[in-house]
């Protein structure tokens, strides 16, 4: 963690000028990493004893999500428009006369 | 029991591995490359033969009047131009140059994209989370979505023409639309992945059962273009 905060960190740092980065303590217990989202919500990952270039994979982990809780989404897509050929109606079709 | 030829492979000096297709457990695998990403292309179409017909479109009006006309009569459908050999680029052909603009006028679109051949009925401003998770891709990259079959707005469908299956064949394959009639643009937004699902498995009367992790990631898109070009622009 020490060599990652080091040399890998102001690297990811200066790649994603998006991102605040703050480091603080936390003597006597596990390294952590925290990404704050903008919804509210927080992600946490313990880190201990685990290299570098893991810890990069994690903090590019936390990077790309979003803050949204893991779900199982069945439908790919997700819309708040209207359907552009409007709804089925019973009297608009030349199938059958109602 | 090792053929002659696998046994001489091995033996062979030339070779450091034996290759691909004399590998037992790699027989069917070859060296081609068959390139699937959204982005690419697709390959050029072998079209020596006169009688094989090269993808045509065709707009069809809808057959439904639209709600707010009290009783009119149905819009009949023009009749699908036979398709024959052209020269590369394709020509439009007359329903496409009557209607392109007609659809153009009569916003909002919606698309029948492809990716990897699966389709997503996509209008702009919807979120996309693929199946699959996308590599060397960042959040803030934008994709263009070039296979689409089908696009429309509310009265007018651009399609694809394709001969007629034959007699009890379902194909399924899918033909595209020209690309040069459309634009979709996707920013891809990030990843997201399923929680951890713990795949059990065993047997009856067999105590030892066998957990397996599984912890999808879905690369989330979000279309921020979908548009009908004009004609001017596509020629």
């Amino acid at each position: 963690m020490n060599s990652f905060l080091k040399h890998t960190l102001p690297a990811f740092a200066a790649n994603n000028p998006s991102i605040e980065v703050s480091i603080s303590p936390r003597p006597g217990r596990h390294p952590v990493i925290k990404g704050l989202y903008i919804n509210g919500r927080e992600k946490a990952i313990c880190v201990r004893n685990m290299e570098p270039s893991e810890i990069l994979k994690k903090a590019e982990l936390l990077k790309v999500a979003s803050g949204e809780k893991l779900r199982r989404e069945r439908k790919p897509v997700k819309s708040w428009n209207e359907s552009v050929r409007g709804v089925w109606s019973p009297y608009h079709g030349h199938h059958h006369s109602v | 029991m090792l053929t002659k030829s696998l046994k001489r492979a091995l033996l062979d000096s030339r070779w450091p591995m034996p290759p691909t297709f004399l590998l037992p457990w790699a027989a069917g695998l070859t060296t081609v490359s068959h390139s699937t990403a959204a982005s690419n292309l697709p390959p050029p179409l072998v079209s020596g033969v006169s009688n094989i017909s090269r993808q045509r479109e065709a707009l069809q009006q809808d057959q439904r009047a639209p709600p707010r006309a009290s009783s009119g009569p149905l819009a009949s459908l023009p009749e699908l131009p036979a398709a024959n050999a052209t020269s590369s680029p394709p020509a439009l052909s007359q329903s496409v140059r009557e209607l392109l603009p007609v659809l153009q006028a009569q916003g909002p679109h919606y698309i029948v994209a492809h990716l990897y051949d699966r389709p997503y009925l996509l209008t702009q401003g919807d979120t996309l989370r693929l199946p699959f998770h996308m590599k060397d891709v960042e959040p803030g990259d934008i994709l263009r979505l070039d296979r689409a079959s089908i696009i429309g707005s509310r009265d007018y469908t651009l399609k694809a023409a394709t001969a007629p299956p034959a007699l009890n064949q379902s194909t399924g394959k899918v033909s595209y639309v020209d690309d040069r009639l459309f634009v979709c643009r996707a920013v891809v937004m990030g990843v997201e992945s399923d929680p951890l699902h713990v795949e059990e498995k065993t047997k009856r009367r067999q105590r030892k059962v066998k957990r397996v992790k599984s912890k999808h990631r879905h690369t989330i898109l979000r279309i921020k273009e979908v548009r009908v070009r004009g004609l001017e622009e596509v020629e």
